[in-house]
């Protein structure tokens, strides 16, 4: 029993050392910004005020399949300290419902990925940063602008699929929370 | 040594990278280079183990961890704006971080950093601030952030009590009268802390996972979190998120104290978690 112990425990520990080689992690970082590029093209149509209803509530299906169940965008301002809490699905209602005539949404060149984490169940997790500017008019002239660091959340998991009998491992990333925070910048 | 000698080789290097690539809002993205963006980031210039662009170094690059690479960014890991800790205190403390036989590194996985998470719940119809102390803890595969310590005024008021004055008490006799004077200690809930042993810490944690589980806590949002630092020996510093305008932003040290004895450490520990000393 003792050695019994002792083996499950090294090999807990071995689990939790367990570390993406910097080959593969370069490989996930690239799938992972190629889905948080997604995201950030769903968003521009969706808050874009040219797009029609029926392909908007598209965009936000394909959008919500970038994302694991129960996500949520954690969102705070400059002006409070409190931060609203929205399911994906109902951020991207209330982006589409925004009461401008013309939406500008502009992502900038400058991302930051975080090492990847294991987490209990043996996915891993990280973070991606990214940072958008909003510009929203309304035809009486009203006017609002800002500029926000978007904190997303990716897990990272080992999968396998059957092609023609063949079992095929890959690597597959998902999105997850959203920290929503107005910059002043 | 002066700090600017860090920190002018490091915005030089991001104003060129930044140059190459941008148009219009320039002045922007180099700020949001400079920003020290996330936790992750914090722990990867201060050890060395990224390039001005945020790419990573693993073991094998020549790069990593390399000391001038290192001095480079340290500099710029201060908030700039604080006065509390001199330009010295920093240069004593980059010293010892950088020395070459006994480098100062930070370890993610290891103990000897705590987060301090701002939360807002709801008590009977107030908002109330609670403040829960973090920790990494390894769990099966992989790892995960457990409370490890909790405050907030709606318990710590009832615990107040003091122990230099001769309060209420239970008689050195009151065994032999079956504990029967109890009622008494009893009668006013003002004065029962008074019957408590001078040694006695309340643990509220215990108290808030109770109040939590009763419904009695509703949680509504986290304001603010900042880390505390005992990994590099000798000194403490605290983590916090600068949100403002220029290129000192993002996750900074905004306090710093050198700690000689590991009775300093245990109360500042304690001032951390808002224990008696």
């Amino acid at each position: 029993m003792f050695v019994g112990l002792v083996a499950s425990t090294l090999s807990a520990q071995t689990a939790q050392k367990a570390e993406i080689s910097p080959q593969r992690k370069q490989a996930i970082d690239s799938l992972a910004l190629e889905k948080v590029r997604d995201l950030s093209k769903y968003i521009s149509i969706i808050g874009n005020k040219k797009t029609p209803y029926s392909e908007a509530t598209r965009v936000m299906d394909r959008a919500e399949e970038l994302f694991i169940p129960g996500s949520e965008m954690g969102v705070s301002s400059l002006t409070s300290k409190e931060v609203n809490y929205y399911k994906v699905r109902k951020y991207f209602e209330r982006l589409m419902a925004l009461n401008y005539d013309r939406v500008n949404i502009k992502w900038y060149d400058i991302h930051y990925i975080s090492d990847l984490e294991r987490q209990p169940d043996g996915r891993y997790v990280g973070v991606v940063t990214i940072y958008q500017r909003f510009e929203g008019e309304s035809d009486d002239g009203l006017k609002y602008k800002d500029t926000t660091k978007k904190d997303i959340t990716i897990y990272v998991e080992r999968k396998k699929t059957q092609i023609a009998g063949r079992t095929i491992e890959f690597w597959d990333v998902l999105l997850g929370d959203i920290r929503v925070t107005e910059t002043s910048a | 040594m002066r700090l600017s000698r860090f920190i002018l080789p490091v915005l030089l290097l991001f104003n060129f990278h930044v140059f190459a690539q941008l148009g219009d809002d320039m002045e922007d993205e180099t700020k949001f280079y400079a920003q020290t963006k996330q936790v992750n980031q914090f722990f990867r210039r201060f050890n060395g183990e990224e390039n001005e662009k945020g790419d990573r170094y693993y073991p094998d690059d020549k790069q990593y961890r390399n000391n001038k690479l290192r001095k480079k960014y340290i500099g710029m890991l201060f908030d700039g704006s604080n006065a509390n800790f001199s330009n010295d205190l920093k240069v004593q403390f980059a010293k010892d971080v950088l020395d070459k036989d006994k480098p100062g590194v930070l370890d993610f996985h290891a103990p000897g950093w705590t987060a301090e998470v701002q939360t807002v719940f709801n008590i009977a119809g107030k908002d109330q601030n609670v403040t829960l102390f973090m920790e990494l803890e390894p769990d099966h595969l992989g790892y995960k952030w457990v409370i490890s310590h909790m405050y907030s005024d709606i318990f710590s008021t009832y615990f107040k009590r003091d122990t230099t004055r001769i309060g209420q008490f239970l008689h050195p006799m009151s065994h032999e009268l079956m504990f029967m004077n109890l009622r008494k200690a009893f009668l006013s809930v003002d004065s029962v802390a008074q019957f408590a042993s001078k040694h006695f810490t309340p643990d509220y944690l215990t108290l808030f996972l109770y109040e939590v589980k009763k419904g009695n806590m509703k949680f509504k949002y986290v304001s603010d979190v900042k880390f505390h630092f005992f990994q590099i020996d000798g000194w403490y510093f605290e983590l916090a998120d600068f949100n403002r305008p220029g290129y000192n932003t993002g996750w900074l040290i905004s306090n710093l104290a050198k700690i000689s004895t590991d009775k300093d450490k245990e109360a500042l520990r304690k001032f951390i978690y808002h224990e008696t000393p």
